[in-house]
């Protein structure tokens, strides 16, 4: 799409509204899947629209489209919106510094599907040398993105980005008994995922050899990384500026204030190299940053985008993300969990009889705002006097994220990236387990 | 249009090519409490290509319809490096079909201040208690034109108008929130959201009343759960699993989902029905052109059908149904279910919850999923059930269960079938949110699992 046709929008925006923006994002989207163990489809999805924002006799206007010989009427419905639209409480950035963030790689724009085919044949012969009796499903990502960003306050930027991910799937039906375990890494940079995700699944299968049995009742606990993000994702909604600002976040009054276990620190970061979440900007202009969030146990700082901030009488922390198709809201970026200094071995080690969570069905639901969870497991393993003793099902894990991450026993020394979230094991205390 | 995709196509040698194309045209409003966070008009349009050659399936999609030919080119070489691997596709009728809409209000005539007003007025009434906290409230019409071609000759234009308003109200008393939330609309128009003024003060009040229940305790309880819940038990709990691209390529899971194994009760029915008019998961043609019918996954207990997609069902050697369906030309169409329900029986409401001496009456949605063998969904609300008697309002608890168990422990099928759409849907393979419709009667299962404190 043209940058001429953008700055028009730009100037025709500007005929009717104090403040104009125009955010652009063009991609090609490159998916090779597997399925029943063999090469199921490639698709290729290009995609590209921009969204308008103004801002006219102070209130905020947006539309947006794809269709850029549509010029007219993508500003006209603007200032419809614009009516109606929130007040506005803040300028748009002017011209920035942005930092110099890695979220480039050549040898994923260069990267052929063919080479993405042998990678996840790799994957799949690997496993079945195994584990023959599993099934394989594969899912190879490659994108390739431009954002692109123009106001009337003289800021006028564009960064590329790219991303290559690999989604492993194995699946074993048999009557009374599913086994499906799943293994996903990407990022910015390119790496060989196909060998270790592999192997992850067949470390994960042979912990399921046996069957094992635990009673109800509360138990010390390991959660992997994988499984973290059910906790997480509540304290994701519990910093968000947005949710603050309604006064339903049960952070809402509680800056610097102990929240979680001290041993834990948590930073958003948005400018971390080649990190899944990472780029220059966020979705208004405003230069990436590293956010501190919790602060050995202490709440530190809530996210915000410009709009949430402004009402909220702070600054924006560069949490504004978008689409074409959206306004920005606050949105975490990366997550950095710090790592602490206990080896999953010896976290295995303390436990007499306890259990590792590794994927659970059913979050999100519930009351999840205020923490509470009620999830049920789907692969998980019973630990007895250090050692894995075999696959647990059939039962439900209760608790409350806050709760649990306020007592956090210890935290482990490697982490692992899932989706944007990086993050050690983290072990606890107690959980409550019913069958 | 037509002669434009047909030529375009004309051109690929392939097994087989079809071409998609949609106009899209739509209007959001987003209240969150007080504030309007969103108010905007979307215009896409884009196309998607999908090639079989020798091999399995080759996909492209696109937003600029000049770039046709040129993505038909890079499909096709897309699909020569798909090697050994013959996928067939059942045989259909070759159609050519125009589907134009008949709608009582045309969203489309109707001024962005009305959608506004509209908005505005249900929130102010989901607002209107001290003790409500925020709200959340969203309205949204879309109108999608769709055409599809086929290198077989079928030639489909569908136009579909989906108009949805979704309203939560969120209380808080010191650290207890609770929300409640209403899902309205479907295929239709504005007059699907209009007067609505009812459900959203019903809404309020169910928010606030879940201030004063008390916490559920966890244990295994005979459930009595409401239409909107058994819904999403057929959706969640079956459907899913009678998905044939589950299926068609797994042995294991073939022997376990045979047709004839017996899944539940006598009465129990457990149907996928495209055709309901007005429904979300309404249409004439899927995204492959095959004709929408009505499938039983579960008659008398008994699994009898399947959800199929044209590939899914050449493989099993069975009719395709119809449910091959994509979100929006960014997707491939994949087996999904439409609309789903379980059919309804005899018994009252009042007699399934006589017959319980120690349960649970659970209400309302707050969100489901499975992995095709374990089930969980949370329910909005809930009454604590002694000796046949609702005693005790509950919040804040979940049902789990196994779907192989659980469907054998239904003992009641009540007579009152209510089918739900609303905002949101289904989701699948990265394709969320599809719009379908859920439902069925009041049914009662014994020996669930329910989490809560």
């Amino acid at each position: 799409m043209g940058v001429n046709k953008v700055e028009n929008i730009l100037e025709l925006a500007l005929r009717e509204a104090e403040q104009a923006e125009v955010y652009q994002e063009v991609s090609q989207l490159t998916t090779v899947s597997f399925q029943a163990n063999r090469l199921k489809s490639i698709d290729n999805c290009f995609e590209g629209g921009l969204g308008l924002r103004i801002i006219k006799d102070n209130r905020i206007g947006f539309s947006c489209t794809t269709n850029l010989e549509d010029i007219k009427s993508v500003v006209q419905s603007a200032v419809d919106s614009a009516q109606f639209g929130q007040k506005a409480d803040f300028r748009l950035p002017g011209k920035q510094k942005f930092p110099q963030v890695k979220c480039v790689d050549s040898r994923i724009s260069s990267l052929q599907i063919e080479e993405m085919i042998e990678q996840g044949e790799r994957a799949i012969k690997l496993i079945l040398k195994e584990a023959p009796s599993l099934q394989c499903e594969a899912e190879l990502e490659k994108s390739l993105m431009k954002a692109n960003i123009i106001n009337n306050q003289g800021l006028e930027y564009s960064y590329d980005k790219t991303v290559y991910s690999f989604a492993l799937y194995a699946f074993l039906a048999q009557e009374g008994n599913f086994l499906g375990i799943e293994e996903e890494e990407g990022s910015c940079q390119y790496q060989d995922y196909w060998q270790s995700l592999a192997e992850r699944i067949i470390e994960a299968f042979h912990w399921c050899d046996q069957r094992a049995k635990i009673s109800s009742g509360n138990y010390p606990v390991i959660f992997t990384p994988k499984a973290l993000p059910l906790l997480y994702s509540s304290i994701g909604r519990g910093i968000n500026g947005k949710i603050v600002q309604k006064k339903v976040s049960p952070l809402g009054d509680k800056i610097n204030q102990l929240v979680l276990s001290s041993l834990l620190n948590i930073q958003d970061d948005a400018t971390i190299s080649y990190a899944l979440a990472s780029s220059p900007m966020d979705g208004e202009g405003v230069p990436s940053r590293s956010t501190c969030i919790i602060e050995e146990g202490k709440l530190k700082n809530f996210i915000f985008d410009l709009q949430t901030a402004s009402l909220m009488g702070t600054e924006t922390t560069a949490n504004g993300k978008r689409g074409f198709d959206s306004l920005p809201s606050p949105s975490v970026s990366n997550i950095i969990i710090k790592e602490g200094r206990v080896s999953f071995a010896e976290m295995l080690g303390e436990i007499k009889e306890g259990l590792i969570v590794d994927q659970i069905i059913g979050s999100g639901q519930g009351n999840a705002l205020m923490g509470d969870f009620s999830v049920n497991l789907d692969l998980g393993y019973k630990v007895e006097k250090g050692k894995i003793k075999g696959r647990i099902k059939d039962l439900m894990i209760t608790g409350n994220a806050y709760d649990l991450l306020k007592d956090v026993k210890a935290v482990g020394k490697e982490s692992r990236s899932v989706g944007a979230v990086r993050t050690p094991h983290l072990f606890f205390p107690k959980i409550s387990v019913s069958g | 249009m037509e002669s434009y995709l047909r030529q375009c196509l004309a051109k690929v040698r392939a097994e087989y090519a079809e071409i998609r194309w949609e106009e899209i045209r739509s209007v959001y409003v987003h209240y969150v409490g007080k504030e309007l966070e969103a108010i905007r008009e979307l215009r896409e349009q884009g196309g998607a290509i999908r090639v079989k050659d020798k091999g399995g399936w080759s996909f492209v999609s696109f937003n600029n319809l000049d770039r046709l030919p040129h993505c038909l080119e890079l499909a096709a070489k897309q699909a020569s490096l798909i090697k050994g691997r013959a996928i067939k596709l059942a045989p259909v009728p070759v159609v050519n079909k125009i589907f134009s809409l008949s709608l009582k209000k045309d969203p489309r005539q109707i001024s962005l201040e009305e959608k506004y007003q509209l908005c505005t007025n249900y929130n102010r009434i989901l607002l209107s208690s001290p003790q409500i906290q925020t709200s959340d409230l969203r309205y949204e019409d879309v109108c999608t034109l769709k055409y599809l071609v086929t290198s077989e000759g079928t030639y489909i234009k569908q136009e579909r108008m989906d108009t949805v308003l979704g309203m939560t109200a969120i209380a808080k008393k010191g650290h207890n929130v609770q929300s409640a939330h209403e899902g309205i609309g479907g295929i239709g128009g504005f007059e699907l959201a209009e007067d609505k003024e009812k459900e959203a003060e019903e809404t309020k009040q169910r928010a606030l009343e879940l201030l004063k229940a008390q916490p559920a305790e966890k244990g295994r309880y005979t459930v009595v759960v409401d239409p909107k819940l058994s819904g999403v038990f057929a959706h969640e709990a079956f459907g899913h699993l009678s998905e044939a691209d589950f299926l068609h390529e797994n042995e294991r899971m073939l022997k376990i989902m045979r047709l004839g194994r017996i899944f539940g009760n006598y009465q129990l029915n457990i149907v996928d029905d495209p055709t309901i008019r007005g429904e979300g998961g309404f249409y004439f043609y899927d995204d492959e052109g095959v004709m929408a019918r009505k499938t039983y996954l579960i008659k008398n207990g008994k699994l009898t059908g399947r959800l199929h997609s044209r590939e899914t069902a050449a493989r099993m050697g069975e009719a395709p149904t119809g449910n091959a369906r994509a979100i929006s030309y960014q997707f491939s169409p994949i087996v999904r279910m439409s609309n789903t329900y379980i059919e309804p029986d005899r018994m009252t409401k009042e007699e399934m919850i006589a017959g319980v001496k120690k349960g649970i009456y659970a209400q309302g949605f707050r969100g489901g999923q499975t992995n095709l063998e374990m089930f969980t969904f949370a329910p909005e609300q809930g009454y604590l059930i002694e000796n046949g008697r609702l005693v005790r309002k509950i919040r804040d608890f979940n049902l789990t269960g196994n779907i192989f168990v659980t469907f054998s422990e239904i003992d009641a099928v009540g007579n009152d079938l209510v089918l739900f759409t609303g905002p949101g849907g289904c989701g699948k393979g990265g394709q969320s949110p599809l719009p379908v419709s859920t439902g069925g009667p009041h049914i009662r299962i014994r020996n669930l699992v329910v989490g809560g404190k």
